[in-house]
């Protein structure tokens, strides 16, 4: 894979996703209260924020599997809460990876990745295995693409969970958590695959706490709580001044529980003076 | 005479298994009803699951009615049900001066000789088919209920990260969901592969000649009470012991490497 670093100042930004004062309530609880934000093409924007912020909620609104009560999601300049639209055809350019994978159980991972390329996009058998095959190669995973998920570790499969999504040619790919449900010492070969994919460009939705991973790509992070964005910037803006005492709290609690990740995360820098 | 010298309840049952073309015409029967109606069953029970599931308000509402209400009531009533409703309907249209079908006057069987008997076999007739319709859509109700609990275990993640790539729902369920629910189904489910056989028997009180109505001719002939039933039991026991072997063989075969 060819490594492009993103230099936002080289290029003239074009907006992939368009996300205009979203609202979103479960019964009484209002869940998400008019988050807006633009993503262009090539950014990594990272999500963060205390549980039951409603950062899942807001990227299950954006690929519509929750639709939003209100407000307006445009895709490439595609209104996908204007009535008609072919949801399944626009869920197609958004990928996502999910907490917990959700690979399908009976399917082995090469099947896992080809299996929306077959029944979505139309290739062939011979043609989806060959992308997804591909696909596999760019997390590192083509050595166990005929295994089925329940033999693989966590790490492992959340990489499949990657390639699947990657597979499909993503105009944007949403990661929910993608490294919440893992254990410890498989958290980094997932970072590993995120990390590559941003420097190779892709544009990216990130949730996460893993703020090693942030400082190392993030073009903005977004720090919400109780449904409303409470402050916005760059990395460097998080973490030498945060505004809000919130987000103060929220960091330094981030700190205790993820210290491990020190090391990470200047590795990351590291990177960035190279 | 043989009666002398051997044990009583042997020659009961040699006495018993003369009439083997009869018993042999009334499993073959059996199997026959409760094949059909495990497939009506099962068809029908797999849309109904898939309507509780993810059909909406009204449909889902439809299919769980359905489910309530067919396994809250006797299977003998919904046999006379079904099997007098045809006979009402012609009624009312003949006391009107209306055209109506000619019931129980057809029937499709074939008739042959084995081992010197005359053996007739009735396919389908009037009767045969409301006995497969009611064992059917009761099977369903059943059938529905241990798909839909499959269907419920494989979860919605799965339908979501079908739709995350792009796949309908319809597609979702079809291709992710329905291969995993139906092999989870299987242990459940070969309850109702193993009941139904024996549920098989109330056709009998519509007069169709399955096992159990030719057991009690020969019980009528012989006087051999107990021997009979034992017999017809232990005929049972045998076929149902088979299906659920081959039901966990299924079961086995088709598991997921890793789960």
């Amino acid at each position: 894979m060819t490594e492009i670093p993103y230099d936002p100042t080289k290029e003239i930004a074009e907006t992939v996703l368009n996300v205009v004062d979203v609202w979103k309530s479960y019964d009484e609880l209002e869940v998400l209260k008019g988050i807006s934000f633009e993503l262009a093409r090539r950014e990594v924007k990272v999500i963060f924020g205390p549980s039951g912020s409603g950062k899942s909620t807001l990227l299950r609104c954006i690929n519509m599997l929750t639709p939003p009560d209100k407000g307006e999601i445009y895709l490439s300049g595609q209104n996908l809460m204007a009535p008609g639209v072919d949801l399944n055809a626009m869920r197609a350019k958004i990928g996502m990876v999910f907490q917990h994978f959700n690979l399908f159980s009976h399917l082995k991972a090469a099947d896992n990745v080809s299996v929306g390329l077959r029944r979505v996009k139309g290739f062939t058998k011979e043609e989806a295995r060959a992308k997804a095959l591909d696909a596999l190669h760019q997390v590192k995973m083509t050595d166990w693409a005929e295994h089925y998920p329940a033999q693989l570790s966590g790490g492992q499969q959340q990489r499949v969970g990657i390639a699947r999504a990657l597979a499909m040619k993503p105009d944007l790919i949403l990661f929910d958590e993608p490294t919440s449900a893992l254990d410890p010492e498989l958290i980094g070969e997932v970072l590993q695959v995120m990390l590559d994919l941003a420097k190779a460009g892709t544009t990216m939705v990130v949730v996460t706490h893993e703020m090693g991973f942030a400082r190392a790509v993030a073009s903005e992070m977004i720090f919400i709580d109780q449904g409303v964005v409470i402050e916005r910037g760059t990395a460097e803006h998080f973490f030498v001044s945060p505004e809000s005492e919130r987000v103060k709290n929220f960091l330094r609690q981030i700190n205790i529980l993820y210290g491990h990740h020190e090391e990470l995360l200047k590795e990351s820098n590291e990177d960035e003076k190279l | 005479m043989i009666s002398q010298v051997l044990p009583k309840e042997i020659v009961d049952f040699l006495r018993v298994l003369e009439y083997w073309d009869h018993i042999l015409v009334g499993l073959a029967k059996t199997m026959w009803l409760y094949v059909w109606a495990l497939l009506l069953g099962f068809f029908l029970g797999l849309l109904l699951s898939l309507l509780r599931q993810y059909g909406g308000r009204i449909l889902s509402r439809i299919a769980t009615g359905y489910v309530e209400i067919l396994r809250g009531t006797p299977l003998l009533v919904q046999l006379f049900f079904i099997y007098f409703l045809p006979f009402s309907i012609n009624s009312f249209l003949e006391a009107r001066g209306l055209p109506y079908i000619p019931i129980g006057r057809w029937s499709f069987y074939i008739t042959s000789n084995l081992f010197g008997r005359t053996i007739t076999m009735v396919f389908l007739d009037h009767i045969t088919l409301m006995g497969i319709l009611t064992l059917g859509l009761n099977s369903a109700a059943y059938q529905a209920e241990y798909l839909r609990g499959a269907v419920m275990s494989v979860g919605g993640e799965q339908l979501e990260a079908a739709q995350s790539l792009g796949m309908s729902r319809r597609s979702g369920i079809l291709h992710i969901v329905l291969p995993q629910a139906l092999r989870r189904v299987i242990p459940a489910w070969s309850n109702e592969a193993a009941y139904l056989p024996k549920y098989t028997v109330v056709v009998f009180f519509i007069g169709l000649t399955e096992i159990f109505a030719q057991a009690h001719y020969i019980v009528s002939k012989t006087f051999l009470t107990l021997s009979v039933y034992i017999l017809v039991s232990l005929i049972f026991l045998v076929i149902i012991t088979i299906i659920s072997k081959s039901l966990d063989i299924l079961y086995k075969r088709t598991a997921i490497p890793g789960l």
